[in-house]
């Protein structure tokens, strides 16, 4: 997948799952506040991330991840 | 009336639940859907006998040991307990003998008689147990077993009597594998008398402040208000108010209940509802004649070949069974009861998925049949003429969980738990509710221990929130 495909996605996939208007969803937009995750919903956006594509946010590597920009970068980099 | 606690399914975790937040001066009120509260550790009673469903053994109630204190504080350490053997479990595979003795050192000492050149492996992975961490979720056991034993009948003779859990090599985590077994190897015990001692014990401990312990009260949905979980309905249309609610039903059963919630967003719902389970078990539960056998203290885990972690991967036959004595009630040594358990897939049952129990047809009788005739095959092993002591047999499947004990699948040991993703398949207690918490076997650990350690947990959250206000 391209980044772009890759982008119009999971945005549309993170706004159904969260229940939150897709315009919130810009790359440089803080993840955590937009989606209004804690320490239990984060774990839902793994398995968003995991189940879409096959890619699994490790421990270590989840608090570099703070921006949807950085998400798209993750998945981008880790699809099988 | 309202109650400060009100537990939703009254298995282990609840009653253990009920029972800690009850002994704190709150007012619990456990609903049990069916008509008999226990879950998994209720006892059944056919031809005079009382027969158990999910209790065999339970490891470490010696002071200072892993269940002690949580036993205590439960209040059943004054239960009859009886210490087994000191080789506690006996295992055979391809006609070879091997025992786990209780303590650490005598575990090592034991089978380094039979594995001389893998003592010092033997001593690691005796460490490794008593240091287990979170860490442990994210490990895969069976490489780790693999990486410690050069010498792969080892790896077999360790694994085999970790028959408490689902032992699949692709996605058990070292967390489990080692809390399975290691409280065994520090004591064993088993009750004398059936598993219903410890049910009544924790319900009476409940009602001994006021709580109440309702069956025929199946909960078929949560009312929100304000974020909150309000009250919830039951069949019979009766409602129920209080301030915390502990679920200690299937997650994916617990969402149904939650439907409409605006606070339970989809992502929360898909990840409760799409976990696997963990396959479930055949058991055959024998009544011997009088006089055919002696009483034995200890347990016995039979398998045809070194493939205990492999043996369910195909069908048929049975490859592996474990042998379960009852402790005799008379004081006498006459054993007059064993189980004979193995682990059965649920796609084994697919043939009769759409039947109830007592109407799935002479197929599955046959089925049964031939199952404890394989089972008792692999037991005879150990007792030889088993199939002539017997006067009565009692045979069930994970259709019989299924329908009896509402687990989805028959499951024997809750959702299934993976260390490539443990964030995703270990839960927190918590939901998106802040006054409804989870409990019971799928949400960290199976097994006595695992339930008892997250009842433990479920309730810390509760008494800090009440300690916060």
């Amino acid at each position: 997948m391209t980044r772009e495909e890759i982008i119009a996605e999971i945005n549309a996939e993170l706004a159904e799952e969260f229940e939150i208007d897709e315009a919130t969803i810009t790359p440089d937009a803080p993840i955590y506040q937009t989606l209004e995750l804690d320490s239990l919903s984060l774990v839902d956006l793994i398995g968003i991330v995991q189940t879409k594509y096959g890619v699994l946010i490790s421990k270590a590597e989840l608090p570099t991840i703070k921006t949807f920009a950085q998400l798209y970068d993750y998945i981008e980099q880790h699809q099988k | 009336m309202n109650y400060n606690v009100l537990i939703i399914g009254s298995g282990l975790g609840g009653l253990e639940c009920g029972a800690l937040l009850a002994k704190r001066g709150l007012k619990v009120l456990v609903l049990e859907g069916s008509n008999q509260p226990g879950g998994c550790m209720q006892s059944f009673r056919r031809g005079g006998m009382h027969y158990d469903t999910g209790l065999h053994y339970v490891g470490g109630l010696a002071p200072g040991q892993t269940m002690h204190h949580a036993f205590a504080e439960l209040g059943l350490l004054d239960l009859p307990w009886q210490r087994m053997d000191d080789a506690f479990d006996h295992v055979i595979i391809g006609g070879r003998h091997f025992a786990f003795h209780q303590g650490y050192e005598a575990f090592v000492k034991g089978l380094a008689k039979d594995f001389p050149h893998q003592r010092e492996a033997l001593q690691s992975y005796v460490q490794r147990l008593q240091n287990i961490t979170a860490d442990d979720m994210d490990v895969c056991a069976y490489d780790y077993l693999r990486q410690t034993f050069s010498d792969e009948l080892l790896v077999n003779v360790v694994s085999a009597a970790a028959m408490k859990t689902e032992l699949r090599r692709e996605s058990l985590p070292l967390f489990n594998f080692a809390h399975t077994c290691s409280s065994y190897i520090e004591s064993s015990w088993r009750l004398k008398g059936d598993g219903n001692l410890l049910v009544n014990k924790l319900i009476s401990t409940i009602e001994e402040v006021g709580g109440e312990v309702k069956t025929n009260s199946k909960v078929v949905r949560l009312v929100e208000a304000d974020g909150r979980i309000a009250s919830i309905i039951c069949a019979d249309g009766q409602s129920y108010e209080a301030e915390y609610f502990i679920s200690d039903i299937h997650p994916a059963e617990l969402c149904h209940l939650l439907e409409g919630c605006q606070a339970v967003r989809k992502a929360f719902r898909r990840r409760m509802t799409s976990g696997e389970n963990t396959c479930g078990m055949f058991t055959a539960q024998f009544k011997l004649k009088p006089g055919a056998l002696r009483y034995f203290a200890h347990n016995v885990f039979v398998y045809d070949k070194p493939n205990v972690w492999t043996m369910t991967e195909d069908n048929d036959p049975v490859k592996g069974v474990m042998i379960s004595a009852r402790v005799p009630e008379d004081d006498s040594d006459e054993l007059r009861q064993i189980d004979l358990l193995t682990p059965m897939p649920w796609h084994e049952c697919k043939p009769w998925i759409e039947t109830k129990v007592g109407r799935r047809g002479d197929d599955y009788k046959a089925f049964c049949q031939k199952k404890t005739e394989q089972c008792v095959a692999l037991a005879e092993q150990y007792i030889p003429n088993l199939h002539e002591m017997v006067e009565q047999c009692y045979t069930s499947t994970p259709l019989t969980y299924r329908d009896y004990l509402g687990s989805p699948e028959g499951g024997a040991f809750g959702l299934r738990k993976d260390y490539r993703a443990s964030m995703l398949t270990f839960h927190s207690v918590g939901t998106p509710f802040p006054n409804l918490l989870l409990t019971g076997q799928s949400i960290i650990l199976p097994g006595i221990e695992g339930v008892t350690m997250t009842a433990f947990e479920t309730c810390s959250k509760i008494i800090h929130d009440i300690a916060r206000q």
